[in-house]
């Protein structure tokens, strides 16, 4: 809703000329300012002047000497313009006047004779588009005639002040002028000028005749008629409001409408009376059925619009958008004003559907006033009469089956404590709700009557609402309730812990779409019929890289990676934790949360160590930190192949029996189509089952004797895991911790074959070990790797 | 007969008198090793002195002797352990000079990432609201069309239901689709399904419209919904806690101001300011919770009251950390990660 001050002083004077003021006044209303500024005159030292002569120039015939009345003198002024005559009244830039930024208007000579100053056009003053010919204000503002000699910046209301207010859906009353004064009144407890709506209803009767074959959708059909019409152009109050309102000003018939639409909030339209006939009616679309609307579209309908028509063809779709057939052109001289009530609900399907939301289908689908109907038929009337020579018939019409009464709620006091925290006693309240226009008897519960503008206050909490913004938010005491607990839950606890371990691990998280496209699923090369292939479909996407929901992290994260290196970015080590969406058999798809990371580029070199490329190692080893900052005892990792990544270098990671998730290198074709060259390492680990409550860990006490340390290497075919090897040698509880020193893989050991070494540590609880006893302890091991891998133990046992 | 060490015993004496000069000449602890084992050592004068110390058969003087060469012998020895202790001061500094590096070239980081800044957003604010005794709770992102709109009273018509603002699913069947909830606020009605009042909890999460990207808009953005519901709670409490939040998250000299809102689902609504940077700037929206939405969950709307609110994470770090721009947070570039502290 655009609206300017001057227009807001029409009807309330505010107390205040602050702009911002004003602007918290209603904020404070809850209509929140969307933008403002003030309308500056563009001029300065124009005055108001009366043409006292007009003469021709001596010795030129384009132009005119006219003798101009500015008040304080009469200033010779020639003129190039030829709308009018002596008796004008006009603004006149005297000497030392400021156009525009920097145009000073002086004194000058015209072939012979001197010009003391300038007769402005619109365009000159920048007060609108008209360039031929001068402002003539006699007719477009009567008052002009006692104004010779004033400030016409003063005049025209400047400086103004512009104002968008975001009117909330709620609020169908506030999406007109008059309607945000409403509330002004009421915050400021000053009255508001009647809307004095009047007809001068001296001409014929009416003869169009309405009727409403569908009550339930269209409640009430008012209107008037008015012959004697001129079409032209409206006088330059009207356009310069609707200007400044958004609405570009198109003729007298069509602005009228316009202006007492934003004057009081309803919309209305004018039928050419001659076209239309002496019959309107109102029913529902047949389907199929079509017109053609103002734009000079032609419509196809359904069975759920509304239509006006003729009798038999439909003349506008109610309420949404007129047709051309009856359209008001230049020659009309007669038309039958309509102001109707339709179901708010109908019109927005409507209007959505055909796409032609417009000022007028937003009112209607917030709801209009009903009772305004008649009023509102009158208001373009009296319009036309007052700009275009309108005489109004006498009688409104008004077919009014719904008859919407004003309805009252029963409004406990004890709501108001209930509902904000503050006690408001029984006069109080009456007087918040009376300047709301509601009316109130009794005590408590009040009768409230509620005016049929407000079809949002159905219910006591919406007279809450009413009284919560007079009484004023910040006049309700603050206080701070504190819940019974219950604090992080768990799953959440294990989340933060992993992205702790995460960062601590030297990853930095990111965030990406949850959107990828096919091409993506193409690039990671799946199978036809792996799970991740099937990903849902967004019905409405974006764009197309952007259509279906991810299945997988992994297209997020080496996009990413790759964007990165393009930048310049040496080194990428990202993770994510975030949702993918797969298909299941309930309502609602699956959406596991899922950790993702990624290695790319290399480790840059320092001083001390020269670059390096990530491997397969990293991605396990960031699954160990991982698994053992969760305390998770039984994790571990088993070579695998797996789509997406190196079928030599990839890895599961599990609890227990089950695959948690994948990681390794990334298959150097897919890192290629993604545009990443060089080893990169990424995993991806479904989360469910790392946040299960394992309990607490429990401690365990370390020994305090001491170990006893040896190292034993065993020749192996080359196939064999290692971590078969230390499994294998797992052959007694004295055995504290075995780890893999040293691989080697050469000619000494013999093709196809590895030589393992471990560094066995031993540790009793409660003794220090004995050579009789590590000594049985090697032989095992010994035996047990022979046994398991075919190990062959390097060198003495 | 009775022998004296005389002579040997004048050697010793010699032996004390010089040693100051020759200990001192000793710059190495080789140098001094070498000396110590002439001056005390098995074949010095003293350990001879001692030997002979037998053939003084008089007690009170083989006694007397014994102690002249412990006397010397001690006096030597502590002579040469002060200046073995200065040799080896001087060495050690000498070796640590040697040993000296440039400190200024980088030192040898322990790697550490950042928490998205997002991230770290709705941890603080979880934080904070978990201090004022709530819990924490997660929905669904593929949301029915029912818990995102219908259950929150907003109406089958409601422009908000639109493709043009909401991203639907190829999922489900016609009568309750499947989309992309718009909003946390689903999780309201989801929660209070599962939970009996007193309900307070935060629901951090993602949630997406169908808005192209520009500085201030992104198809996916992260929220926080809160909801309070007990007995007796009111817009002062609503007031109350959300300023106490400003304060904890922006500073506790932080301003705030309600203004009158609309939301289908809460009733009254506002949305709260902060003055911050010399202007106010909208933080997020708020309200008592729409009895239509107890409703539809079960809770009696005569017994309980309740508030909810709804605040974007985006704009809760923009404005604290000075970001101006809304794709900065889906930027992945180390150089911006590197700035999430």
């Amino acid at each position: 809703m655009k609206l300017t001050r001057s227009w807001i002083d029409d009807f309330v004077s505010v107390p205040t000329d602050d702009p911002i003021e004003l602007l918290e006044a209603f904020e404070s209303l809850g209509h929140e300012i969307e933008a403002w500024h003030p309308i500056k005159a563009a001029f300065r030292g124009v005055v108001v002047g009366k043409v006292l002569e007009v003469a021709p120039h001596p010795d030129a015939d384009k132009v005119r000497v006219t003798q101009v009345d500015v008040g304080s003198e009469t200033l010779e002024i020639i003129c190039g313009a030829w709308n009018f005559e002596a008796g004008a009244v006009v603004p006149v830039a005297v000497p030392g006047a400021v156009l525009g930024e920097d145009f000073e208007i002086t004194r000058r000579e015209i072939r012979g004779v001197v010009s003391n100053g300038m007769i402005c056009s619109e365009i000159e003053l920048g007060l609108g588009d008209e360039a031929d010919g001068i402002m003539v204000l006699n007719d477009d503002y009567p008052a002009s005639a006692d104004a010779i000699g004033d400030d016409f910046a003063e005049f025209m209301g400047l400086p103004d002040v512009f104002y968008e207010v975001n009117v909330t859906p709620n609020r169908p009353d506030c999406l007109s002028v008059y309607g945000l004064c409403r509330d002004l009144a009421a915050l400021y407890q000053i009255p508001i000028r009647d809307q004095n709506i009047s007809v001068d209803a001296s001409g014929e009767p009416n003869d169009v005749e309405v009727s409403i074959e569908i009550p339930e959708l269209c409640g009430r059909f008012a209107g008037r008629r008015v012959r004697g019409i001129t079409v032209g152009p409206s006088p330059h109050w009207i356009r310069w409001r609707l200007t400044q309102a958004g609405v570009r000003p198109i003729s007298n018939v069509v602005d009228a409408s316009n202006y007492a639409m934003i004057e009081f909030g309803y919309p209305t339209h004018a039928f050419d009376v001659d076209r239309l006939g002496n019959t309107i009616s109102v029913r529902l679309a047949s389907e199929g059925e079509s017109i053609v609307t103002l734009d000079d579209q032609e419509r196809t309908l359904t069975a759920a619009d509304l239509v006006v028509t003729d009798g038999s063809q439909p003349v506008a779709i109610g309420g949404v958008m007129g047709g051309a057939s009856t359209e008001v052109h230049d020659g009309t001289t007669d038309v039958f004003i309509e102001a109707a009530y339709w179901d708010p609900a109908t019109i927005l399907v409507s209007s959505k559907r055909l796409d032609l939301r417009s000022e007028a289908s937003k009112r209607f689908e917030r709801g209009a006033d009903p009772s305004f109907c008649p009023k509102g038929a009158d208001r373009v009337a009296q319009l036309l009469t007052d700009i275009a020579g309108g005489i109004p018939a006498p009688g409104p019409v008004d077919v009014n089956p719904a008859d919407v009464q004003p309805w009252t709620i029963a409004y406990p006091l004890s709501e108001t404590e209930r509902i904000l925290g503050v006690a408001l006693d029984a006069e109080t309240t009456t007087d918040l709700l009376n300047r709301m226009s509601f009316t109130v008897s009794g005590t408590d519960p009040l009768t409230v009557t509620v005016p049929t503008r407000r079809p949002d206050v159905q219910r006591p909490v919406d007279l809450v609402e009413e009284i919560a913004r007079l009484h004023g938010f910040a006049d309700i005491p603050d206080t701070v309730p504190s819940g019974p607990g219950g604090g992080l839950p768990y799953e959440e606890q294990r989340l933060r812990r992993i992205r702790e371990v995460m960062v601590g691990a030297g990853y930095y998280q990111m965030m990406t779409f949850s959107f990828i496209g096919d091409a993506d699923l193409d690039k990671l090369a799946l199978p036809e019929g792996h799970v991740a292939r099937s990903g849902i479909a967004v019905v409405n996407p974006l764009n197309e890289t952007e259509g279906v929901m991810r299945t997988t992290l992994l297209p997020g994260m080496l996009k990413a990676a790759a964007s990165a290196l393009g930048r310049g970015v040496a080194e990428s080590r990202l993770f994510e934790i975030g949702k993918v969406f797969l298909s299941s058999g309930a309502k609602l798809p699956d959406q596991p949360d899922r950790l993702g990371f990624i290695l790319a580029g290399s480790v840059a070199p320092t001083w001390d160590a020269p670059s390096s490329e990530f491997t397969v190692y990293d991605a396990t080893g960031t699954w160990e930190v991982l698994s053992t900052a969760l305390s998770i005892p039984d994790a571990s990792v088993r070579q695998a192949s797996a789509p997406v990544f190196h079928p030599g270098r990839c890895a599961e990671v599990l609890i227990g029996d089950v695959v948690v998730g994948t990681v390794g290198e990334v298959h150097p074709s897919v890192a290629r189509s993604f545009g990443l060259d060089g080893r990169v390492v990424a995993g991806e680990i479904d989360l469910a089952e790392l946040l299960i409550d394992r309990g607490p860990w429990q401690y365990h006490p370390p020994s305090i004797f001491p170990p006893a340390i040896f190292d034993m290497a065993f020749v192996v075919d080359s196939v064999v895991p290692g971590a078969s090897v230390v499994g294998a040698a797992s052959v007694s509880d004295l055995i504290e911790k075995s780890e893999i020193f040293d691989v080697f893989e050469g000619e000494s050991i013999g093709s196809g074959k590895k030589s393992i070494a471990i560094r066995f540590t031993l540790r009793a609880m409660d003794r220090t070990l004995t050579d009789q006893e590590v000594a049985p302890i090697r032989k095992q091991i010994a035996e047990a790797v022979a046994a398991s891998v075919g190990g062959e133990l390097r060198g003495e046992l | 007969m009775t022998i004296s060490l005389g002579e040997p015993m004048d050697a010793l004496q010699t032996l004390l008198n010089d040693a100051p000069e020759r200990i001192d000449r000793a710059m190495t602890i080789a140098e001094l090793d070498a000396l110590e084992n002439d001056l005390v050592g098995r074949t010095s004068p003293i350990a001879s002195a001692r030997r002979m110390l037998g053939q003084i058969k008089d007690g009170a003087e083989r006694g007397a002797t014994g102690k002249r060469i412990n006397d010397i012998a001690t006096q030597i020895q502590a002579m040469i352990d002060a200046r073995r202790s200065d040799v080896e001061t001087a060495e050690e500094s000498e070796r640590l000079v040697n040993d000296a590096v440039d400190v200024t070239l980088p030192g040898r980081r322990p790697r550490r990432g950042t928490h998205h800044l997002i991230q770290s957003t709705i941890d603080e604010i979880v934080d904070i609201f978990v201090g004022l005794g709530y819990t924490v709770a997660t929905g669904p992102e593929a949301e029915t069309e029912f818990y995102n709109f219908t259950a929150l009273n907003i109406p089958r018509t409601h422009p908000s239901r639109a493709e043009s603002d909401t991203l639907y699913l190829d999922y489900g069947d016609e009568e309750d689709e499947i989309l992309l909830r718009t909003h946390t606020s689903p999780m309201q009605a989801r929660y209070m399904e599962q939970h009996d009042p007193p309900t307070y909890v935060v629901v951090p999460g993602r949630v997406f419209r169908a808005d192209a990207i520009d500085a201030t808009h992104s198809p996916v953005f992260s929220q926080l919904e809160g909801l309070a519901v007990d007995e007796g709670i009111t817009l002062g409490d609503l007031k109350g806690t959300l300023a106490s939040f400003a304060k904890q998250f922006f500073g506790s000299d932080t301003q705030v101001k309600f203004i009158p809102h609309y939301f289908p689902f809460t009733e009254p609504s506002a949305e709260m300011h902060a003055y911050t940077d010399g202007r106010w700037i909208e933080l997020l929206g708020c309200g008592m919770v729409n009895p239509a939405v107890f409703e539809h969950v079960g809770y009696d709307p005569e017994r309980y009251t309740g508030f909810a609110f709804g605040m974007g994470m985006e704009r809760m770090a923009m404005v604290r950390h000075g970001i101006a721009d809304l794709r900065t947070l889906l930027d992945a570039d180390r150089r911006v990660l590197e700035q999430y502290r």
